[in-house]
């Protein structure tokens, strides 16, 4: 299932702008495409406005950009969502720290 | 200050008018410097650097500096003329994309931008008023001459005037013609010479008045 | 847009008014909000085609009555709501606690921000990139487009539905048409357009005053010959 994103979502300018080719979405990998999908499919069941995943995104971009981070556009729209989520309390650092660990050493393969 | 103490709507004295009063526009700026600050988007610090760096060291000098050099030196000429970035980073300057367009015997350029107010500024220091005004953006590209004469600038009839539209991201220097008379020059008195408005295009580069004729 | 910025050829406006020896700023309201500008631009919050865009969006007669600064300010405080940054209701309760003396905001600094700040004085700007063959060569005549984009575009109205040369390819460029809204850089080719006065302007036209603007390859037409070019 695809999630359409919506017009405020698709005409985020600056360096917020979703990359795209030729007028077309980018995704160089497949966690890409994945986060980006979770993101819009949380943003449309309302656990989060899209202007707050927004601004988000913009203070993570700037952040990056003033250290100097060579990180990519989705590794930033990551770290954004990981924050958002841990400032709604819809998500703790520490479930998250050890799930991560899980799927590192093979103890879970399964997301489910 | 600035001496006049009419300043809502109407012209100041120096050529430009607001439409809110001086005093909301400061009280503003000040309000929205504080929240980005609080934000930690902007650090007043970094606000400072760069205001101070324009208002001393970002300047019409340092565009003079790359004139200079390309009169004195031919082959410099050319390549300021054939990749005006290259060129510049050569002096130590950078910052913008710069096509240099030189003024010649039958040929004077003039440079504006009607959309906004692209301008060279990495290399001659900020824009003045006047070449961000509607004044200028509207009739510099239709009536040059006329426009060069309220400057004090006369041309032949048979001079060909290349208006530049800055539209895109390339910002345009006017290389102005060398004035006779000043052979016995070092490049750094050359450079005295060069006025902003003469790399705008808006005037030429005047000997010095002790050059003989 | 035909917005009223788009103001090259317009009748009315007058003389040119110079202030000899004018400062760099006029208050220090002015530095401030060329500061913040350039903070948020190198933190990327907006593109300069974006930016540019904001301003063109004015009503046109706050456009006119305003002075440079104020349609900078206007245009950051436009674009900083617009992504979620502030809001116009936090502004004005700061400028409320200002007025009564107190500023909330603990000191902040930041060296890191201020080195990029003076960096994009010193390096090469990033609108280079990496496009498609251009299609036009030097001599080539063209047809610029004559619609009217309801969007940001920097071929200006004086310009649309006009023959002209080709006098340089200056490489690709981001292009400003899509860059500020969100529909990505698409760079292409860019060139330099040379345009006869009488063309512009008809017989009004000052003999001798070719008008020179820089326009991408989606502006451009090749032109239909005519006589005049066998």
């Amino acid at each position: 299932m695809e999630p359409v994103p919506s017009r405020e979502i698709a005409d985020m300018a600056g360096a917020a702008a979703l990359p795209r080719k030729n007028g077309e979405l980018v995704f160089d990998e497949a966690w890409q495409g994945r986060i980006f999908g979770m993101t819009v499919a949380m943003s449309h069941e309302a656990s989060f406005e899209w202007r707050e995943f927004q601004a988000q995104l913009i203070a993570e971009i700037a952040h990056a950009e003033r250290e100097g981070e060579s990180t990519s556009y989705y590794e930033r729209w990551l770290h954004a969502f990981e924050r958002l989520l841990a400032d709604k309390g819809l998500l703790d650092a520490g479930a998250l720290a050890e799930r991560t660990r899980d799927f590192e050493s093979g103890r879970r393969d399964d997301v489910f | 200050m600035s001496g006049t103490h009419n300043d809502h709507g109407h012209p100041h004295e120096h050529g430009h008018h607001h439409r809110e009063p001086e005093s909301t526009l400061s009280l503003r700026v000040r309000a929205l410097e504080s929240l980005l600050v609080e934000k930690k988007l902007v650090a007043s610090d970094a606000v400072d650097r760069i205001v101070s760096a324009y208002e001393q060291d970002i300047g019409p000098h340092n565009g003079a500096k790359v004139v200079a050099r390309a009169w004195v030196d031919p082959r410099y000429r050319e390549r300021l003329l054939a990749d005006g970035s290259a060129a510049i980073e050569e002096l130590g300057f950078g910052g913008v994309d710069l096509q240099v367009v030189a003024n010649a015997p039958g040929v004077h350029n003039l440079v504006v931008c009607t959309l906004c107010s692209c301008y060279p500024h990495a290399l001659i220091g900020l824009p003045p008023v006047w070449y961000k005004s509607f004044e200028y953006r509207s009739r510099a590209v239709r009536e040059p001459r006329v426009v060069l004469r309220e400057f004090g600038v006369d041309l032949p009839e048979t001079t060909e005037i290349r208006i530049w539209d800055s539209s895109a991201e390339l910002r345009y220097l006017v290389l102005p013609e060398r004035p006779t008379g000043t052979e016995q020059l070092g490049e750094a008195e050359l450079a005295k010479l060069v006025t902003r408005d003469a790399m705008i295009g808006v005037a030429l580069v005047k000997p010095p008045a002790s050059a003989p004729r | 847009m035909n917005g009223i910025h788009d103001m090259g050829g317009m009748h009315g406006f007058g003389r040119v008014n110079r202030e000899e020896n004018e400062p760099v700023f006029h208050a220090r309201w002015e530095g401030r909000v060329m500061g913040i500008s350039r903070a948020c631009s190198v933190q990327k919050i907006f593109n300069i085609d974006e930016s540019r865009h904001a301003i063109e969006r004015m009503e046109p007669v706050e456009y006119l009555r305003s002075s440079y600064y104020e349609r900078w300010l206007d245009r950051n405080v436009r674009l900083l709501v617009e992504k979620g940054v502030i809001t116009r209701e936090e502004l004005e309760r700061r400028m409320a606690q200002l007025a009564a003396g107190t500023d909330p905001a603990p000191p902040h600094s930041d060296p890191k921000l201020a080195d990029r700040m003076m960096q994009v004085t010193q390096e090469r700007t990033p609108y280079r990139q990496p496009g498609p063959a251009p299609r036009f060569a030097n001599g080539d005549r063209v047809l610029t487009r004559h619609d009217a984009p309801v969007g940001h575009t920097r071929l200006p109205r004086y310009a649309r539905g006009k023959p002209g040369v080709i006098v340089r390819v200056h490489g690709t460029f981001i292009f400003p048409d899509t860059n500020a809204h969100g529909q990505g850089e698409q760079p292409h080719a860019l060139y330099s357009v040379r345009f006869d006065g009488a063309v512009l302007w008809g017989v009004s036209a000052e003999p001798r005053a070719p008008v020179h603007v820089d326009l991408w390859e989606r502006y451009l037409e090749p032109a239909a010959p005519t006589r005049s070019t066998r």
